[in-house]
């Protein structure tokens, strides 16, 4: 035999023995007879490259047969079933043409034994993992675009079923199966469910179910997920659900998993490393879905959470634990920013409201985020808006000093002075120290940050302690000045409170106003004993509230001339003032101050508390019944507009009728029946003087005073200067006038008040510059 | 129609019946205190000297301790007590 014609023989037999080397599969080879053919390879000594050889047929063979036959079933198609169908074809098509290749496999094995070269066969440590390694790399490469149509079809499909078996859904009288949809007489689910277990074990040996199956699986139970939690958490705040959720998902969710990936059975072979990675690293992913889910759940509903709160904890709770497990920080910042925006900050609400949602969320958030981060965040824009609310200040300080309902910022000031100085203790807390999260401004000390309370942060919402305290005061005035009978004890329990947080000095002032209260009384009383006064008047009882008034705020200029009797009254209360406390007198405010009369219309009787002004007009109109607006002007000194305001109250009581333009009468008893007074038989009736206006002048208007200060350095400078910007005005006044009272003025302020001056004609604004008005 | 007046209470305002508005040691107005005192009024009353200047009660003694010759801190001339 020649050389040539042995090669042709070596040839043939290996090719008998791997038929691949022609483009098919199928050999009648026997193991005795591969024996011999291997040995006469290893003999020949090119057993590596026929190795070689025959791994590049293998290859080439995949990529000509097995994969395009494979993609082909891939067609985009409106059909749930028909989907169904193709990737089961697709699938058990493919498990097949791998299991033609057992043959090759383990022949290939033997003849790699032989090579002992310890080359890795496509990275693989065998030729069988690396076979596996090179179907999914060759599957991989030819994926065509819209793979996932009929994969989703397939388990769209099977979950219906896989849920209505596992789920025990009741039955119920349908005709139809609601796993598969078809008539009860031909369900189909069992047949379906076959296929899906035999399905996704066929993938798994493979190991092809992650890479083909694994976005569709984890959308539908992301889904599933999902919904669990919308029927879980809806409307409830006070029950934490993630211990119950956490718990779901290790049972039932973890068991579809299971039955999944394990062929339909509920626990994962416990010698199959590769299944129990697969199910633990889907585990985490769900895992982290399930708590992101519940996170932006919990984070829409946060703005609820926070308006039930304390009730809301476990809610609170929940979210907390969640967060370090999420990214989503942010956007719990952002939404609840913008929930925040668009419930509470407009004019359709109540300043009190806003106040209150404000409270709730500063108490929510600190439990929430220690670091108080978050809350200075979030609520940075209503702290913006509450400044710009006139009433801000004073909704704080009502809500402060209240009793009951709405009280909460009262029992927050209680609260703080229960608390005292605990700055020692804090010294021990060290090892629970925490560095700022990484979203905190640089800018802030993060002990400020967390130190700050309640009442700091509304008290700081206005900018200033004492534009507060002032507010305050003015408040408490227009208290002890309005109430005929004054809590003084409750007023000086409120008042200890607030010393604790804002200092004694700052509160001082309202010390004197209470402490003139109670002189007030005392001094009543020794004025009482007083025979030269008392036998003076016999008639009326004579009360005067003597205030010190450097420590009151200012007081509205009113003008009000009083009936002659009552000066009379008034000058001999002074006189008995002036002999009890050597070297003072006394000036009456005559608008302030309240009235007691006794009003008889016919047979009725009516028993007010008045102001001075409505007991003032009152007596004029018994001493003449017909008054025009302008006579009461002149008895009265108060300017026409306040009197047509001010003689509403009588009108609307029915004692006066306005009988033509500005020209006022009394409504007689003869015809008393008009009166609203006397359509009851009520015989007596008390009632309030219901004027609610502050009688103090505004924090706005004692500003205004103070800048009046600079107004003749203004008037000076541009007497001499002819004409000036604002800024410059501003610099020339804080080099000349920063001694006067009122100190400080910003820019703001002082074109506000330069503006004031425009209107009033005093200046004159011309392209930018401040002239005074050509005389 | 008849009116009855049953009681009337009025707000007034107390000052020191004194030639000046502020005292000429601390400079604080008289119907305010000195910067000792919290409380004015009763707590912090003016005396009159007998060249007829008056201060705080409190700031000329504090002022006649500081000094060796009691003298009124307004017009040098020997300080009395004018007990008018
Ligand atoms: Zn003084
Ligand atoms: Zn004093
Ligand atoms: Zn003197």
């Amino acid at each position: 035999m020649s050389k040539k014609e042995d090669l042709e023989v070596y040839w043939n037999k290996i090719n008998y023995a791997f038929p691949i080397l022609n483009g098919t599969l199928y050999s009648d080879c026997t193991n005795e007879e591969y024996e011999e053919i291997q040995e006469m390879i290893v003999s020949l000594g090119i057993q590596i490259r026929i190795r070689d050889l025959i791994l590049i047929h293998i290859e080439k063979y995949l990529r000509q047969h097995v994969v395009p036959s494979f993609w082909s079933k891939f067609i985009k198609s409106d059909v749930e079933v028909k989907g169904f169908q193709l990737f089961k074809t697709a699938v058990s098509d493919l498990y097949e043409s791998v299991t033609n290749f057992s043959g090759i496999l383990h022949k290939l094995t033997l003849l790699n034994n032989s090579c002992s070269d310890n080359m890795p066969i496509f990275g693989e440590k065998d030729v069988l993992l690396g076979f596996k390694q090179l179907l999914r790399a060759t599957l991989l490469a030819q994926l065509p675009l819209e793979f996932q149509y009929i994969i989703y079809f397939f388990y769209k499909v099977s979950f219906n079923v896989f849920d209505n078996e596992y789920e025990n859904s009741d039955m119920g009288d349908d005709v139809m199966c609601s796993g598969c949809w078809n008539d009860y007489s031909d369900c189909n689910c069992a047949y379906i469910v076959k296929v899906f277990h035999d399905t996704n074990r066929k993938l798994m040996e493979l190991q092809l179910l992650e890479r083909l199956a694994g976005q569709v699986l984890t959308n539908f139970i992301q889904m599933r997920i999902e919904s669990h939690i919308q029927k879980l958490c809806t409307g409830t705040f006070d029950v934490s659900h993630i211990a119950f959720l956490e718990n779901w998902l290790d049972t039932t969710v973890m068991s579809w998993l299971t039955r999944i990936y394990c062929a339909g059975s509920s626990k994962p072979p416990p010698d199959d490393k590769n299944v129990q990675n697969a199910i633990s690293k889907f585990k985490q992913k769900l895992s982290y879905y399930l708590y992101h889910s519940y996170t932006k759940l919990r984070i829409d509903q946060l703005f609820n959470i926070i308006i039930e709160y304390p009730d809301s904890q476990p809610a609170v709770d929940d979210i907390k634990l969640c967060l370090d497990k999420t990214d989503l920080r942010p956007t719990l910042c952002k939404n609840l920013q913008t929930a925040l925006e668009t419930r509470l900050l407009h004019p359709g609400v109540n300043t009190s409201e806003i106040l209150t949602a404000y409270v709730s969320t500063i108490r929510t958030l600190r439990h929430l985020d220690p670091s108080g981060v978050i809350l200075e965040t979030v609520t940075k824009p209503v702290r913006n808006y509450l400044r710009n609310r006139e009433d801000t200040v004073r909704s704080v300080v009502s809500s402060l000093t209240e009793d009951g309902a709405g009280s909460e910022l009262a029992e927050e000031l209680a609260k703080f002075a229960g608390e005292g100085d605990d700055e020692n203790d804090k010294e021990d807390l060290w090892d629970e120290w925490n560095p700022d999260p990484v979203d905190a401004d640089p800018k802030v000390n993060s002990g400020d940050r967390k130190a700050s309370d309640i009442i700091s942060m509304l008290v700081n919402v206005y900018g200033s302690k004492e534009l507060f305290v002032n507010e305050y005061r003015t408040l408490l005035a227009d208290r002890l000045l309005a109430q005929s009978v004054i809590n003084t004890e409750k007023e000086i329990r409120y008042l200890e409170l607030l010393k604790l947080r804002f200092g004694e000095s700052q509160l001082h002032f309202c010390e004197v106003m209470l402490k003139d209260v109670s002189d007030s009384k005392r001094i009543n009383a020794l004025i009482h004993q007083d025979n030269n006064f008392e036998a003076s008047n016999d008639k009326i009882t004579c009360n005067g509230m003597i205030l010190s008034a450097q420590f009151w705020p200012p007081f509205k200029d009113e003008s009000l001339e009083l009936p002659v009797i009552i000066k009379q009254l008034l000058e001999n209360y002074t006189k008995s003032f002036e002999a009890l406390k050597g070297n003072r007198t006394l000036s009456w405010i005559p608008h302030l101050g309240n009235v007691n009369i006794e009003i008889e219309i016919g047979v009725k009787k009516l028993e007010l508390t008045v102001s001075p002004f409505n007991a003032t007009l009152i007596m004029h109109f018994q001493d003449k019944p017909e008054w025009s607006l302008d006579e009461l002007h002149q008895v009265m000194k108060v300017p026409v507009t306040i009197l047509r305001r001010k003689i509403t109250y009588w009108q609307s009581m029915g004692l006066i009728t306005e009988k033509s333009t500005d020209y006022f009468v009394l409504v007689d008893g003869s015809d008393a029946n008009k009166s609203n007074v006397s359509t009851n038989q009520v015989q007596e009736m008390i009632c309030e003087d219901e004027e609610a206006e502050s009688v103090m002048a505004s924090a706005h208007d004692q500003r205004e005073g103070e800048l009046q200060v600079f107004w003749s350095y203004i008037v000076g400078m541009l007497t001499n200067l002819d004409s000036l910007p604002l800024d410059r005005i501003h610099q020339m006044l804080k080099m000349f006038a920063s001694q006067a009272p009122g100190t400080e003025c910003s820019l703001q302020e002082l074109r506000q008040f330069l503006d004031t001056k425009v209107r009033t004609h005093q200046l004159v604004l011309q392209g930018g510059m401040y002239k005074l008005p050509k005389t | 129609m008849k009116v009855t007046v049953k009681s009337w209470t009025g707000v007034a305002t107390w000052r020191w019946i004194a030639n000046d508005d502020n005292c000429g040691i601390c400079r604080m107005p008289f119907d305010s205190c000195c910067p000792d005192c919290k409380l004015p009024g009763d707590d912090c009353p003016l005396v009159w000297g007998a060249c007829s200047h008056c201060f705080h009660i409190h700031c000329i003694v504090k002022w006649l301790h500081s000094q060796p010759q009691q003298q009124c801190p307004m017009c040098r001339q020997d300080w009395k007590f004018n007990n008018k």
